[in-house]
């Protein structure tokens, strides 16, 4: 089944975004800087763009196609919308928020236990606040489960965590990861931060200035010379999926696998719980030997799966990504290597490698 | 011998209430209308729902006077029937009602205009239709300014002097209004029951404006 077909035109002020994509994935991303047109597509999925022409289709239904005359109305497209700023109803309490679409919910079949949406959410017990007196981050759970509620197709988030400090996004990154796993609804994540595609989504395009630069599977979209500088740029975390073993001495042990342990500063963190770690590919050190006496806590062994060829002689002495598998856990990181040091190293394809960084150089991006 | 200050008052209230009733419903859909709609013409529809401020009611009183003559467009002639408005507190109302006509649908613009037309996308986005919509987001967040829209018509309409006595004459117990008995009272010499009249006016417009005021305060559950 084609989860959404687009093959979309719209005007905008400076450039026209245009786009096509065709994709059976179940969590979709769409990432690229600020101003690429990221919302806008949003927007057109959702119906709200008046002068959107072309073709939509999500999950097998027409939503748009300007040659056939056909262009659904926002409340027959089945969409769960999550806007950047939340739009909370202010004359309604939280639950009244999370039940407007329970009508549509109802009719289509779809209908979510809006009881378990706000225990997954953790949001029992507030139903009877109003808007004014709850926290940025109850206002993006909020919204979420108001689309959650209203029997969609297919959820749109847009920027579910911009706007929102860093504890805060350690916060919500979990209840995305949660409703991802308790409702399996197929998604279409926008953001700006490509950690945050990464972690959410199964298939990325990445957008600049209304075109569609790539598209595919998270791990080969970074890694692709064309998109990786502008992760980077947008600071690109590898995150690396592991249980806490124990605490020692301030410093917090992740096991990613039995032969791949992560140090970092202590968080308090209850053993065997899983996290998300977080670290930069410009933090990351590739040995070619095993390394002995270094400062670094991480020393990581790993077999390089692909290194990217440098983008032309511009920009030579800006990283290109090599591809690391780590032992054992079948994870990548990408670390960022200047090209000489590819060339100096000789780093190819199957060469064993130790991969390093410093304690201090990464953090919990999510507890679980 | 006047009849004192209860029956005018009684009388007022009863025109300015039909009054409101009777302009509401188009009030709102024009501001509404003008609010949210690029419509053709909007100018000139703009211009038209203001030219009751401007003009001197007694040119809308006499406009109104032809309208309901017995040649009049709405008149027995054309109708088949006497309509039997003339004369009568329901030709008050109707005078007062188009006086009301631009400060109802100026605040219920205003008050349309502060709702953010993305609540209401966003309504649509969860399946509710554009009825569902306005009834369910859209009215209930401009209801505060809606109500002020309400009031302030009201208000208009128990001032309302120069069209009603065209239409409606000044007949004491039948057509005379506070404003309408507080010229008669003068006119006869009557200051203090004139001053007693005023007072009343005075403390109802008071009133009106307070609640207007409160309602349209900034930072009143605005979407904003």
């Amino acid at each position: 089944m084609t989860r959404l077909q687009l093959d979309l035109t719209v005007p905008l002020d400076r450039y026209t975004l245009a786009v096509r994509w065709e994709t059976q994935a179940t969590f979709l991303g769409i990432f690229g800087p600020s101003g690429a047109g990221k919302t806008t597509i949003l927007e057109a999925i959702a119906g709200l763009r008046r002068g959107a022409s072309g073709m939509i289709r999500v999950a097998d239904r027409l939503c748009l196609d300007s040659a056939a005359g056909v262009s659904l109305p926002p409340e027959e497209r089945g969409i769960g919308y999550v806007p950047q700023e939340g739009l909370l109803f202010p004359h309604r309490d939280l639950l009244g928020n999370v039940l407007a679409g329970q009508r549509r919910a109802e009719d289509s079949g779809r209908r979510l236990d809006p009881e378990k949406v706000l225990r997954v959410l953790e949001l029992g017990g507030l139903e009877h606040r109003t808007v004014e007196t709850l926290s940025g981050g109850e206002r993006q759970r909020v919204a979420l489960a108001r689309a959650l509620c209203s029997g969609p197709r297919i959820l749109l988030l847009d920027e579910p965590l911009a706007g929102l400090d860093l504890p805060l996004r350690r916060r919500i990154l979990p209840f995305l990861l949660r409703v991802r796993e308790e409702f399996a609804l197929p998604t279409i994540l926008v953001s700006h931060d490509p950690t945050e595609v990464r972690i959410l989504s199964d298939e990325i395009l990445v957008l600049a200035e209304g075109r569609s630069v790539a598209c595919g599977p998270p791990e080969r979209i970074f890694s692709d010379p064309r998109v990786f500088p502008m992760a980077r740029d947008e600071g690109f975390e590898n995150a690396l999926r592991g249980q806490v073993t124990d605490e020692q001495d301030g410093m917090t042990r992740v096991a990613l696998s039995s032969e791949c342990h992560v140090h970092l500063r202590g968080e308090g963190l209850a053993p065997d719980r899983t996290v998300l770690v977080g670290v930069r590919a410009e933090d990351l050190i590739l040995a070619i030997a095993p390394p002995r006496g270094l400062s670094a806590q991480n020393v990581l062994p790993g077999v390089i799966r692909e290194v990217a060829e440098p983008p032309g002689t511009a920009g030579v002495d800006s990283g290109v990504p090599v591809m690391v598998e780590l032992a054992g856990s079948g994870q990548v990181v990408l670390a960022s290597i200047t090209p000489r040091s590819r060339r100096e190293l000789g780093l190819r394809p199957g060469l064993e490698v130790h991969v390093v960084f410093k304690a201090q150089a990464c953090r919990v991006l999510a507890a679980l | 011998m006047s009849p004192g200050p209860l029956l005018p008052l009684l009388l007022s209230l009863k025109v300015a209430a039909a009054a409101t009733a009777i302009i509401l419903p188009p009030g709102v859909a024009l501001g509404w209308l003008l609010a949210r709609r690029a419509v053709r013409g909007r100018s000139v529809l703009e211009t038209l729902t203001a030219l009751p401020l401007i003009l001197p009611p007694t040119a809308i009183g006499y406009l109104l006077l032809r309208l309901l003559s017995r040649d009049g467009l709405l008149g027995e002639r054309t109708l088949g029937f006497d309509p039997g408005l003339l004369l009568t507190w329901k030709a008050a109302a109707a005078a007062s009602a188009i006086m009301a006509l631009p400060l109802v649908a100026r605040t219920a613009r205003l008050a349309f205009e502060r709702v953010d037309p993305r609540l209401e996308a966003l309504a649509r986005t969860l399946g509710l239709g554009p009825w569902s919509a306005f009834f369910g987001v859209t009215l209930p967040l401009a209801r505060p300014g809606l109500l002020a829209a309400a009031i302030l018509g009201f208000g208009r309409a128990l001032g309302e002097f120069g069209a009603t006595v065209i239409v409606a004459g000044n007949i004491p117990g039948r057509t005379q209004t506070l404003a309408l008995a507080i010229f008669s009272d003068m006119q006869i010499g009557h200051d203090r029951e004139a001053m007693v009249l005023v007072g009343i006016t005075t403390a109802l417009a008071f009133a009106a404006i307070w609640c207007v005021e409160a309602l349209l305060r900034p930072g009143r559950r605005s979407s904003r």
